[in-house]
């Protein structure tokens, strides 16, 4: 007995987040008392989130499980190559944290800069073929900057449907209109444009789609944006490093640099560190130092994790055989999952979303299942996803074993056997999406 | 806020309406257009439910208005529940 079969648990399943960001009380800090139900009704499904490991991001570790401690193969870290605790990266991080101590204690456009924050803006210029380079203290903060810096009232951002919240609230916060396009449509980009015509307008798009898995198809989407004479940004938070021959992410996959006006990336996921930075034209950047409220009413990056991407940035430079493994894990666990009958909507790349539909509560049983049986994989709910595209979201890396995939394939068939089984002796119409692990 | 007449909460949805899509203010509004048709965005969308729910403080799991099509389905919802609550 699952407290998902509990009556009142499954009328509350109904809701989710999306429901309580209006709250009915009158005095904001006074929280909606239905929503401190909500949360009580559904606590199986939030202690999936905020969970802690008991060690670095690595591909296997332990999850701390109240007083106790389980084992876990880790499928939710963006460590994409395997950097957050490579040998030379944490050397250089510890040789730059005895040196410069542990924060940077000043903004950026004040004192927080160091020698090493300019040397890793230019490394990035050069890996980029950028003109220069500007570092923040955290990826949302960046777009956030780049957005609300750039934009103005009356101004439009025409953004693919998929983008990340980070985009969305740059915006807002700019005061400047949303457009949205259907993802990865040229045609529906072209509409957009058309109909906001006049107007300053931007077009922003991700070279990996966070929870899809998919590449933003730059070849088609570029010539549109062209065309219509707009500025087009890439967010390459998911593929800076992780993609293209020498790690210029999805831009460079499809050879497309010199029709993206602005590159932003950041250092959370394949540089195993974290912050975020915007390369472009001189101009821009220096206007962004300036306008960009995040860079400069924040604190800078610390020394030491700017010391850690640079080390970064030489191992993948010496070995680009990383990439590759993580190409070739990506592929091998996709095939897996395929050959199972699960699906994993569009995905190409390291992000693997395992798509199980609309049923909050199969979602969470599945997260129950495969948390129980050693596997560390977070659940995606509404409206995070679409109401019907509720998922797991599998962060392959370079540095787990065809052993650690294996055993990962393994737990994923047996929690859809077990759930999907379960449901069926309860219904006789069978499990409740129709779609069998 | 219960006993709201159809005609009541109709003239709410588009007090938020008009208030959220800025091309709306003062303009009549065809109900049997879909909010999308009447120039709002996703998020748009999302302001005027989420501010007609809260004046009428009623909710409505979001997941369940993905299948409206019209406003003037967004009102019959929103009148269904207030008749339920009253």
């Amino acid at each position: 007995m699952s407290a998902w079969d509990d009556p009142a648990t499954r009328a509350a399943a109904r809701y989710s987040l999306a429901d309580f960001a209006t709250s009915f009380t009158d005095d904001p800090l006074e929280i909606d008392p239905e929503f401190t139900r909500w949360r009580a009704l559904t606590a199986g499904a939030a202690g999936h989130y905020q969970q802690a490991m008991d060690g670095p991001p690595e591909p296997r570790g332990r999850l701390i499980d109240g007083a106790g401690r389980r084992s876990v193969i880790n499928l939710s870290a963006y460590n994409y190559l395997g950097l957050a605790r490579h040998p030379a990266v944490v050397e250089a991080a510890a040789r730059a944290l005895e040196r410069y101590g542990v924060g940077a204690c000043g903004s950026p456009m004040i004192s927080g800069r160091t020698g090493l924050h300019d040397a890793l803006e230019r490394r990035l210029s050069r890996l980029l073929g950028r003109e220069r380079t500007m570092l923040f203290n955290s990826g949302y903060a960046g777009v956030l900057g780049l957005t609300a810096g750039l934009l103005r009232k009356g101004d439009v951002a025409v953004v693919d449907a998929r983008i990340h919240l980070s985009v969305i609230d740059g915006v807002r916060l700019a005061g400047a209109r949303l457009r949205f396009f259907a993802h990865n449509d040229p045609d529906a980009l072209d509409r957009a444009l058309t109909e906001t015509a006049g107007a300053r307008r931007v077009v922003m798009v991700e070279g990996v789609y966070s929870l899809d898995g998919d590449m933003a198809d730059l070849p088609r989407l570029a010539p549109v944006c062209a065309a219509h004479g707009v500025g087009l940004i890439v967010d390459e938070a998911h593929s800076v490093l992780a993609c293209g021959a020498a790690g210029g992410g999805v831009t460079e996959h499809h050879g497309m640099s010199d029709e993206v006006a602005l590159y932003y990336g950041t250092f959370s996921k394949a540089f195993g560190g974290m912050g975020g930075f915007v390369s472009g034209p001189a101009a821009t950047i220096d206007y962004l130092c300036h306008y960009a409220d995040s860079y400069g009413f924040s604190c800078a990056l610390p020394t030491c994790m700017v010391a850690a991407h640079l080390a970064a940035l030489d191992v993948v430079q010496a070995d680009p055989g990383l990439a590759r493994r993580l190409a070739d894990n990506a592929a091998y666990f996709r095939a897996g999952l395929n050959r199972r009958g699960i699906d994993t909507g569009d995905s190409n790349t390291h992000v693997v979303p395992i798509v199980v539909g609309a049923d909050r509560s199969r979602l969470y049983r599945l997260a129950d299942a495969l948390r129980a049986r050693g596997l560390f994989i977070v659940p995606f709910d509404y409206p995070s996803v679409p109401v019907d595209g509720l998922r797991f979201r599998a962060c392959v890396t370079a540095a787990h074993t065809r052993a650690d995939l294996d055993e990962a394939l393994a737990i994923i068939e047996q929690a859809f056997a077990a759930v999907d089984s379960a449901a069926a002796s309860l219904s006789p119409a069978g499990p409740p999406d129709g779609r069998s692990g | 806020m219960s006993h709201q007449t159809r005609e009541e909460i109709e003239r709410i949805v588009l007090t938020h309406l008009r208030r959220t899509v800025m091309q709306l203010e003062g303009q009549p509004i065809d109900t049997s257009l879909s909010m999308k048709d009447l120039g709002a965005n996703s998020l748009d969308i999302v302001e005027v439910v989420s501010g007609s729910m809260r004046t009428l403080r009623i909710r409505i799991p979001r997941a369940e208005l993905e299948h409206l099509t019209d406003v003037a389905g967004l009102v019959d919802l929103l009148h269904a529940k207030a008749l339920e609550k009253s």
